[in-house]
């Protein structure tokens, strides 16, 4: 039996998250306090509030439905949540515990989203689904809408299983390429006149990170020349209102900068068949050098024409290392750089260094 | 000091016998002490003729209580311990009794005692109820079985489990015994290496004692049955053996009733 002994993210957390797209106000997790720490301190830089039950031992022992009824009592009179998210543990679900039982005592079942989900129950994208399926339940979104996502969030796995850092036993961590040296490699196929394929294959709000790889090889060919091809998940009609937001402010932004998509491969959940598309028009037209950003392993031209991978993670480094992409950047973490109440393109550390290549 | 848990069938008999031999040794002077495992906490009762606080309960209220929140004296000097655990349907009894025989073995001198008795509920469905032999606070488990086809069924489970875990068992005790079934017990035992340790009949005194809250041995101390009982106490404390047991497939089990019908 193969088992992944590294780290790997967490169903609970996909659920957390995806119950922020689905605007909810307060997420409750029903656990120890230090629970998803980290994704919980993420979520409320985006405006969520975030709560646990704070079990003890004394709660596993002898259940505690009660006072998590409790807590969404308290959460009710605290924050006057239009939508609560509730999540539960390891330590909730290992030993029972009725998430809707608690909900309905505290008398606010009608408006919570309860997802049966821990860290244990196998992808992270479970989670997600857990937490959509409900939200479908409850009239939240249609089953079709559900259906959509899910169909995604089964080809994320298998595309993880298979390219992505879950095909392998142990995926080491290690550094990318340094981002100078490739965008002296991106300069010079400007410089020289050559095509320069630009791919946004980026997940939800990591885009804001992405999308500022393509506004700095548009600049630097501006000055320099070649020519520009941009592919980017960015349909604003597709996935939840959140994400189709996302995906309007990033073309506004690429409008006002005069950047011009040549085709929306996808929504900005759909990553692994927006990948796909990339690829196919990739492999049309091959350019001299692609530059893809979000989730490269998505968009399997490595080998096929020049690449460089932009990605985040020293582990998802190491795995586009191994899968071939020609050079591979690192950026700084996505999710704590995209996060945030006032959505905008962020700096990343390759656009920063293509401008500088500039003289900007 | 000698410490032996009591595994078996739910129903079985298991806390019955427990505070019975409890009893009977407490009165030649053995310093014994009886700690009920069960999340119901009624091993004692008969010890004590009420129910006494949990352990865990006490602990919800006052996290390190010392020894006299938790202990009381029952008849002939054995002194009662109840673990306790959740209410049915909630929580974890298992984690439960993790943290209640730790602070227990923690607080209360083990040594002290020439014999500590654990009662433990059921079969050892999950690691929580395997800790008492487990992690060596008790040195061998002893199984309790009627003749009974699923009571035989869950001591041959419980050797499965020893098995895998590597505890030891001292032999089987054979209740609500009687003439024609002891051969499938005999076989049984003969079949997993395993002694029988003593035998007690079914017994309407014992269910009356118990409705008073009593221990026979309190109650009727020179019946025929309390009689038993006294023996089966000096069998299990005089006994030296024991062993990581064997078990065997169920249709060996099954075997055991077919050869004798």
């Amino acid at each position: 039996m193969s088992v992944i002994i590294h780290p790997r993210p967490s169903p609970t957390a996909a659920a957390m998250y995806t119950l922020r797209d689905l605007d909810v106000d307060v997420i409750v997790i029903h656990g120890p306090s230090g629970c998803c720490f980290r994704p919980a301190r993420l979520l409320e830089k985006d405006g969520v509030k975030v709560v646990t039950s704070a079990l003890l031992e004394d709660d596993f022992v002898f259940g505690s439905e009660g006072k998590l009824a409790k807590i969404l009592r308290r959460v009710e009179d605290l924050f006057k949540p239009k939508l609560i998210g509730l999540v539960g543990s390891c330590a909730s679900m290992i030993i029972g515990e009725d998430l809707k039982k608690a909900a309905r005592e505290a008398g606010l079942l009608h408006k919570t989203i309860c997802c049966y989900v821990h860290s244990g129950s196998g992808d992270n994208t479970v989670g997600a689904i857990v937490a959509l399926k409900e939200a479908a339940s409850m009239g939240l979104i249609s089953f079709s809408e559900f259906e959509r996502q899910k169909k995604m969030l089964e080809m994320a796995t298998m595309l993880e299983r298979t390219r992505g850092t879950a095909r392998g036993e142990y995926i080491d961590n290690r550094q990318g390429d340094p981002p100078k040296e490739v965008a002296r490699k991106i300069l010079g196929v400007l410089s020289s006149g050559g095509m320069v394929t630009c791919v946004l294959n980026a997940k939800k709000e990591t885009a804001f990170l992405y999308a500022d790889v393509i506004l700095a090889i548009y600049e630097a060919s501006r000055r320099l020349g070649g020519r520009i091809q941009v592919l980017a998940n960015l349909a604003p009609d597709i996935g939840l209102p959140r994400v189709r937001s996302y995906s309007k402010q990033i073309l506004e932004r690429f409008w006002r900068e005069g950047v011009i998509v040549d085709s929306l491969t996808g929504g900005l959940d759909e990553y692994p068949l927006a990948g796909e598309r990339a690829k196919d028009l990739i492999l049309q037209s091959p350019p001299d050098l692609a530059v893809i950003s979000g989730i490269p392993h998505a968009v399997p031209v490595e080998g096929a024409v020049r690449t460089v991978a932009v990605s985040v993670g020293s582990r998802a480094v190491a795995n586009l290392k191994i899968l071939g992409y020609d050079y591979v950047v690192g950026e700084r973490d996505a999710h704590q750089l995209s996060l945030g109440r006032d959505k905008e393109i962020r700096k990343s550390l390759l656009g920063d260094a293509i401008r500088k290549g500039i003289g900007r | 000091m000698m410490a032996i848990a009591l595994y078996g069938k739910g129903g079985i008999g298991k806390s019955t016998l427990a505070s019975n031999i409890a009893a009977a040794l407490g009165s030649e002077g053995i310093r014994t002490i009886l700690v009920g495992c069960d999340p119901k906490a009624d091993s004692t009762i008969n010890l004590l003729g009420r129910r006494i606080q949990p352990l865990l309960e006490v602990m919800r209220n006052e996290k390190k209580p010392p020894p006299e929140r938790f202990t009381a004296i029952g008849f002939n000097g054995v002194v009662c311990v109840e673990i306790g655990g959740p209410e049915p349907g909630v929580g974890c009894a298992g984690r439960g009794l993790i943290i209640g025989i730790r602070y227990l073995s923690e607080m209360l001198d083990l040594e002290k005692f020439d014999l500590a008795i654990f009662d433990v509920p059921a079969d050892i469905v999950c690691g929580g109820l395997a800790v008492v032999v487990k992690e060596g606070y008790a040195e061998r488990a002893l199984i309790v079985t009627s003749d009974e086809f699923m009571s035989l069924y869950a001591a041959n489970n419980l050797c499965r489990g020893f098995m895998s875990i590597g505890a030891k068992v001292g032999g089987l005790i054979y209740n609500k015994a009687s003439k024609s079934g002891m051969r499938y017990v005999a076989s049984f035992s003969q079949r997993v290496g395993l002694p029988i340790l003593g035998s007690v009949p079914l017994s309407q005194e014992i269910k009356i004692a118990e409705t008073k809250r009593k221990t026979l041995i309190e109650m009727s101390p020179f019946s025929n049955i309390s009689s038993k009982l006294i023996s089966l106490a000096h069998s299990i404390y005089e006994n030296s053996f024991s062993m990581v047991p064997k078990w065997i497939p169920v249709d060996d089990l099954e075997g055991i009733f077919l050869e004798s019908a």
